[in-house]
């Protein structure tokens, strides 16, 4: 493997890339993005990250990925979600590392939960503070806890849809391309077909069809219907390759068409797709908020960027709610775009040409 | 050329078929039906009662399977009758022209804006490609595309409808006009003039951005090609070079690209339009399949369906007439 040719190509695209500061500064937020998912628990919550309860170690901040994760002891001992308090009351021995900003994208933080603070104001008087970073909502949540809750759902919008939609695209458009005659035809046909459906219409009918649809239904369809662009690239490219000399000696030396298709083809038809895969990713977070935005998203308790921008809406005078989810969404298409453009100039020979 | 038409005509037919088949599928098959959603949702007590229902259902087709209501809605359209509306008891092609003209007039003034600013701007930064003011301009409208247009609405009605709000800056935050019916033409014509221009500042700028980036790649293209070189060779100044040789030769993706914004002209933004509550086709649809309207969400579903179709064919038909040197075989 580490001697295949397809590496030089990556690690020369790789150096091309590093280059353009541009494409750095995206890289590096998309990585502090991905970063804050993962460490969402960790970064606003009200459960300990790790806590010694009882003579032993629990992470209840997991709860935050799944219910099931928070560990049952703490349900069995009636802490109802409010950690600190009951810690103290119910094992004075007990230590506790907490998140970095004590706050909880689910619910307001009440009067002295954590000892000697107040209870987050609401009703539009939730301005930006010390300890409401992005102010709070109508209801007196955590702005900056619902948005770093969110970065999960965001990031994984883009990821599993795209992801979804290029395992479709790349199989549609490898079998057409590579088999031609009557596959090609077929495959055509059924991506031009889906090509023509206006997206929002089809995307807005599915959705409506779930009586509660949850954020993978909504990855599920944006990846259903976002394929067609990558079926289309990779059938020229696999058009262009197959016909070349290595898929020749690969045939002679007796591979068959699916080890032909894997091995030796998409290798060498990856850079080029690879690219509105990217772009993808910021069009699939920019599908997923709008239509949170419009009300078509996941329920309430979820904390999508999109659906706090609704919120917003029937206040607009709370500027905050509008002006730091906003941003975020902005910045992140922005990053996906510009990651999509490095990557374009960094893989596709004919640009690397035109610089002067 | 004869043949090529007949099987675009025949393709884009059954793609027609099959598009409107899946969307009646998905329709019927919604939780609630439009007598449900719209009683329930406004008055519990005004809930039918059972056999009420049932009458109703009759009368409008409900109890049949979809794939029958599919068929006899085919029919209807095929006798040029899209229905009536259930919940706004008009015909569908009634709602269609009377939504028609709002959305042109953001539609349409955003796409006549976005292309007078674009075509110069495109020009402006393939004639000083590399130089900072390039740079700047063309950074400027990177961002401005990756701007989402939600989300900059959002920030246009912060800005001009509640922190302006007052002064000779503030714009309405919504709605078409605030004007009784018997207001004067004049007034009438500035009032929705000032309730446009948000929409339409919020639509412009994103085709602006896309197409004068659209053009500049072209232009990047074509700039490199010898009969460039030949025309600074023989003396022609660098705005002919650049207008006449470079520009004539990118008209063929531009051409394109009209064909294919057709569909958005008429269908309008969905997003923009429920942002600003905008009486037009996209709020039309979004109402629709809330309110489980069947013949409205048809209708529209066929029309925004046949007019990209229409856009494709003609961005198609247009490239041969725009380049002789090709032809469609």
């Amino acid at each position: 493997m580490s001697e295949t040719p397809s590496r030089g190509f990556w690690a020369e695209a790789w150096a091309r890339l590093v280059r353009k500061p541009l494409a750095v500064g995206a890289l590096c937020f998309v990585g502090l993005l991905a970063a804050v998912a993962v460490l969402a628990p960790a970064i606003a919550g009200t459960k300990p990250v790790l806590c010694r309860y009882k003579g032993r170690i629990y992470a209840p901040c997991l709860g935050y990925f799944h219910r099931s994760l928070e560990p049952a002891i703490f349900a069995r001992d009636r802490f109802r979600g409010t950690y600190p308090q009951n810690l103290r009351d119910k094992d004075p021995e007990s230590w506790a590392i907490w998140p970095l900003v004590f706050q909880d994208p689910y619910r307001a933080v009440r009067e002295n939960e954590w000892p000697g603070r107040p209870a987050n104001p609401a009703k539009g008087d939730g301005h930006p503070n010390r300890l409401n970073l992005f102010g709070t909502d109508q209801y007196g949540v955590d702005v900056f806890a619902k948005m770093v809750h969110g970065t999960t759902i965001a990031l994984l919008v883009g990821v599993v849809s795209m992801g979804l939609a290029a395992t479709i695209g790349i199989l549609v458009g490898a079998a057409g391309g590579y088999f031609g005659g009557w596959v090609d035809m077929l495959s055509s046909r059924v991506t031009e077909v889906v090509m023509c459906v206006p997206p929002l219409v089809l995307i807005l009918a599915f959705i409506a069809i779930l009586e509660k649809p949850t954020i993978w239904h909504t990855m599920a369809i944006l990846g259903a219907t976002g394929w067609t662009g990558i079926a289309r690239l990779t059938r020229g490219e696999f058009l262009r390759l197959r016909q070349s000399e290595f898929v020749m000696a690969a045939r002679a030396a007796g591979a068959g068409p699916l080890r032909i298709i894997l091995r030796h083809v998409l290798p060498n038809a990856l850079a080029p797709v690879l690219v509105p895969v990217t772009f993808g990713i910021a069009s699939a977070i920019l599908a997923e908020t709008s239509l949170s935005f419009l009300g078509f998203g996941p329920p309430p308790p979820s904390a999508s960027w999109g659906s706090l921008l609704n919120d917003a809406r029937s206040n607009l005078s709370m500027w905050w709610l509008v002006v730091f989810p906003g941003t975020a969404i902005f910045l992140t298409v922005l990053a996906y775009n510009l990651v999509g453009e490095g990557l374009q100039e960094a893989t596709d020979p004919r640009l690397r040409e035109a610089r002067k | 050329m004869g043949t090529y038409l007949a099987r675009r005509l025949l393709l884009g037919l059954l793609t027609l078929v099959a598009i409107t088949f899946i969307v009646y599928g998905l329709a019927r098959n919604m939780p609630g039906t439009p007598l449900t959603v719209q009683l329930g949702e406004s008055d519990p007590s005004r809930k039918l009662n059972p056999e009420d229902q049932e009458r109703m259902q009759r009368i409008y087709g409900l109890d049949r399977p979809w794939p029958e209501g599919y068929v006899r809605w085919l029919g209807n359209v095929l006798r040029g009758d899209l229905g009536r509306s259930l919940s706004r008891k008009q015909p569908v092609t009634t709602l269609i022209r009377e939504r028609i003209g709002p959305t042109l007039l953001v539609s349409g003034t955003a796409f006549l804006l976005a292309w007078t600013l674009a075509i110069p701007l495109g020009l402006f930064a393939s004639a000083r490609s590399g130089r900072p003011e390039e740079r700047a301009l063309s950074l400027l409208l990177y961002v401005l595309y990756s701007f989402p247009t939600f989300v900059a609405a959002l920030f246009l009605q912060i800005i001009f409808a509640v922190r302006l709000q007052g002064t000779a800056w503030g714009l309405p935050l919504f709605g078409m006009t605030d004007l009784p019916p018997d207001a004067g033409t004049a007034a009438r014509a500035l009032d929705v003039a000032r309730h446009a221009v948000l929409p339409i500042v919020c639509q412009t700028y994103v085709s602006l951005a896309y197409d004068s980036r659209f053009i500049k790649a072209n232009m990047e293209e074509a700039v490199r090609q010898d009969y460039i070189r030949t025309a600074r060779a023989k003396g022609a100044g660098p705005a002919r070079v650049l207008v006449h040789h470079a520009f004539r030769n990118t008209l063929i993706p531009l051409v394109t690209l009209l064909g294919l914004s057709l569909p958005g002209l008429i269908g309008g933004s969905v997003i923009i339009e429920q942002i600003f509550t905008w009486p037009g086709m996209g709020r039309l649809f979004f109402e629709s399949i809330r309110e489980r309207d069947y013949p409205t969400i048809m209708g529209l579903t066929l029309l925004f369906s046949l007019l990209t179709l229409a856009g494709q064919l003609l961005a198609d038909l247009l490239y041969c007439v725009v380049d002789p040197r090709v032809s469609v075989e």
